[in-house]
């Protein structure tokens, strides 16, 4: 191997092969400052936040320009018109389960909590669209749709909240905890943040290993980025150019604590460029935007080009959870964010707009996901709870409960040599 | 047959996985081409391949989340600790994302996650500890800490076959300082079952890793007393293996547990328990103690020695137990 103070110009030396799969760019390209970070968004909101003094109480004030005009959805440079119509269906079925959610919770049929993706629905929806079949996705909790995406049904989410035996994780784990390692390729979320992506780095590594590069894709918010696991996963993937979409969700809002508290940049798609890959800004609220910036970053993942970040600006139109009225949201704020609905707009675009719907077919997409969400409700209400007794065995994998095997084939590695014995020469730490 | 060190066994028992599936990978700091801190994976870079022997940067959470990721592949990871101390970095990725993953979503984690504990080489507070209960006390994983060459090999193997979760401590006072001839043969030792190191009548100690040698010590001083002192080696602390605990104070009714980490909170509370329940009526006398203090591991050797557990307080506290 070459020293590490020899100039880079030596690495064409016959002698020395390459052994690592490294970025696909040239070494110099790699140590070349380059800071641009694409911002795909058609208004780029500017607000500040303070904390002022009212009466007694301090609360949260916001100024800006709060009543500029909502910009229209960014035609995809992908997307055919029935990718857009099936975004716009999963968006709508993301919506709607959780209203059908919020309604049973308001029946006493929830145990524990309900998390909201409202006004995130096309960034959950839309990025899931663009993994294919064999790739990874790991969601955090307002990311419902991108479970639906992946082929779970409204029903198994439900059952989650309802605690049913019939849930995923049969009672032992609620919400969006779940995941499926066979055949739909998700990894469940734990419930700190940032842990999901060192893990889904990892699983384009064990991918790698098997000769294939895939794309994985997790998401972390503008509070969960604060943690020190978030800079762990995300440097491993960059280091080891591993195909990582991570999606940094800025819903304004980490349960009642504001952007501004969590970090001093300006954008978080910024951080990019610490970690050496790019990094790229989008509306959270626009399904296309949403879906080019995923699937350009898995393309390039699929090409082994390594991570992506993209920062995805939305806001969280609820609290933190159902208990929580976001009463320390200002008023303004959820105004100037209710006008960029993901859904409506969505709507406006396909049928006022580029009239790919009619009003026909519209009502008629809307009814069928209704009725669907019915039947799903209804199977998931009438799943029984768990016995008590199951809360018992299953922390071990015992013999035969489940065949490990790569998941994309393997090879066998050549052999070269035996194992020789160095003990002699080693020095070591301590002895 | 050839001799090898406790080390070497732990070597050669990767080595020798790797070799037979393609599946098992090593990552870890350091492990590439300078072989690991105390040279485990020396040569393995050259032989397995810059793919198979990953060196990462200074972060345990990415270290176990990315050996996770890719056993969720299919993919049989052995991550390597350069102290096992360090394990508290990556404290949330083991105890929450990586043991709570069968009983919560039914996915089987098989990786191996091994490293260097244990004192008596003057590392001080940071370099010498042994934290194997934090991880007793959580479900889903498994505990081995193998005393011997023949079981540190045997063991390595078993827990990279293995299907769960394994934590491996390697004792690091062992690893150039004991050897044995193994066989060539392909053997595993089962995870879960501990071994009778040295058959006694008088009282039994319970123990494990680099304290097994302590006790084997004070057995062979002791029996020149007419002492005969029945040595259990744990070799697994999770699961633990109730059955020998229970045979072995059955046939000596009085037993001591001995290890090097702290008391409070030690396995030999939670043998204590064990034995309450399996075998309390066998007890002619207290179950007696013998741990590291309540402190921190201490840096200088006459404080360090001071901590540690020695053969003249295993001889003095069974001399006591034996009178009863």
């Amino acid at each position: 191997m070459p020293k590490k103070n020899q100039p880079t110009t030596n690495r064409g030396n016959a002698n020395h092969k390459r052994l690592r799969i490294r970025q696909a760019g040239s070494r110099s390209a790699r140590h070349q400052r380059n800071y641009t970070i694409p911002d795909y968004r058609l208004e780029k909101p500017s607000f500040e936040l303070r904390q002022v003094r009212d009466g007694d109480t301090i609360r949260y004030e916001v100024s800006g320009k709060l009543n500029s005009s909502v910009p229209p959805i960014r035609d995809s440079k992908y997307l055919s018109k029935q990718q857009c119509i099936e975004i716009y269906r999963w968006m709508l079925l993301n919506r709607k389960m959780e209203t059908a959610l919020e309604n049973l919770y308001k029946q006493g049929k929830v145990v524990g909590g309900v998390y909201f993706g409202l006004g995130q629905e096309a960034c959950s929806c839309a990025s899931a669209y663009a993994l294919q079949e064999d790739e990874w996705l790991g969601p955090l909790i307002r990311n419902q749709g991108s479970l639906l995406v992946r082929g779970f049904s409204a029903a198994d989410i439900m059952m989650q909240y309802m605690a049913k035996a019939g849930s995923p994780t049969k009672g032992r784990d609620a919400s969006s905890h779940f995941g499926d390692i066979q055949n739909r390729n998700v990894v469940a979320p734990i419930s700190t943040l940032g842990d999901l992506i060192p893990v889904l780095a990892g699983v384009a590594l064990g991918a790698r290993l098997q000769r294939k590069n895939i794309a994985v894709m997790t998401y972390i918010g503008d509070g969960g980025q604060s943690t020190g696991v978030t800079y762990e996963g995300l440097n491993f993937a960059a280091v080891q150019n591993l195909g990582l979409v991570l999606f940094v969700e800025n819903n304004l809002w980490g349960y009642s604590t504001p952007a501004d508290m969590q970090f001093r940049v300006k954008d978080l798609a910024e951080r990019a460029i610490a970690y050496g890959i790019p990094g790229v800004i989008v509306d959270g609220t626009d399904p296309c935007q949403v879906y080019d910036a995923a699937h350009e970053a898995c393309q390039r993942a699929r090409r082994g080009e390594g991570p992506t970040l993209i920062e995805a600006k939305m806001m969280r139109m609820k609290g933190h959870a159902i208990h929580d009225a976001a009463e320390y949201v200002p008023k303004a704020l959820f105004e100037y964010w209710k006008k960029r609905d993901p859904i409506a707009r969505s709507e406006d675009y396909l049928v006022r707009q580029k009239k790919w719907l009619t009003r026909e077919e519209n009502l008629k997409l809307i009814a069928e996901v209704d009725a669907e969400l019915e039947t799903q409700r209804e199977r998931a209400v009438a799943s029984p709870m768990p016995t008590a007794e199951s809360a018992a065995g299953g922390a071990y994998c015992e013999a035969g409960c489940h065949e490990i095997k790569p998941k994309y084939g393997m090879q066998k590695f050549s052999n070269k040599k035996s194992l020789r014995s160095r003990e002699s020469e080693t020095a070591v730490h301590l002895k | 047959m050839p001799t090898l060190t406790y080390l070497e066994a732990i070597r050669q028992g990767i080595w020798e996985e790797m070799e037979r599936d393609p599946t098992v990978f090593c990552i870890g700091e350091d492990i590439g081409i300078y072989g690991g801190a105390f040279k485990v994976t020396d040569g393995f870079i050259d032989h397995f391949g810059p793919e198979r022997v990953i060196d990462t940067p200074i972060a345990e959470s990415a270290i176990v989340g990315a050996a996770f990721g890719a056993a969720l592949t299919g993919m049989r990871p052995v991550a390597e600790f350069q102290f096992m101390d360090f394990i508290g970095c990556a404290f949330n990725q083991i105890t929450n994302m990586v043991a709570k993953a069968h009983y919560r979503w039914g996915a089987p984690a098989p990786l191996v996650i091994r490293g260097p504990s244990g004192g008596n080489v003057h590392g001080g507070p940071f370099h010498s500890q042994n934290p194997e209960m934090y991880f007793v006390h959580t479900p889903g994983l498994k505990v081995v800490c193998p005393a011997t060459a023949y079981d540190a090999k045997g063991l390595i193997k078993a827990a990279i076959r293995d299907n769960n979760p394994v934590i491996f401590f390697e004792h690091k006072y062992l690893y150039r300082r004991i050897k044995e001839e193994l066989p060539d043969d392909d053997y595993l030792v089962p995870i879960g079952k501990a071994r009778i190191s040295r058959e006694g009548r008088d009282l039994s100690i319970i123990t494990y890793a680099a304290m097994v040698h302590v006790a084997m010590e004070a057995a062979e001083l002791l029996s020149k007393e007419g002492i005969e002192l029945e040595v259990l080696d744990l070799r697994t602390l999770s699961p633990i293996d109730r059955e020998a605990i229970a045979n072995t104070v059955r046939k000596t009714n009085k037993v001591m547990v001995l290890h090097e980490d702290v008391r409070t909170g030690g396995i030999a509370g939670e043998i204590s328990a064990v034995i309450n329940e399996e075998a309390f009526d066998s007890l002619d006398g207290p179950i007696v103690r013998l741990t590291a203090l309540d402190t921190p591991v201490p840096f200088s050797p006459p404080q360090e020695e001071y901590f540690l557990p020695k053969v003249g307080d295993v001889i003095r506290e069974a001399r006591t137990l034996a009178a009863y």
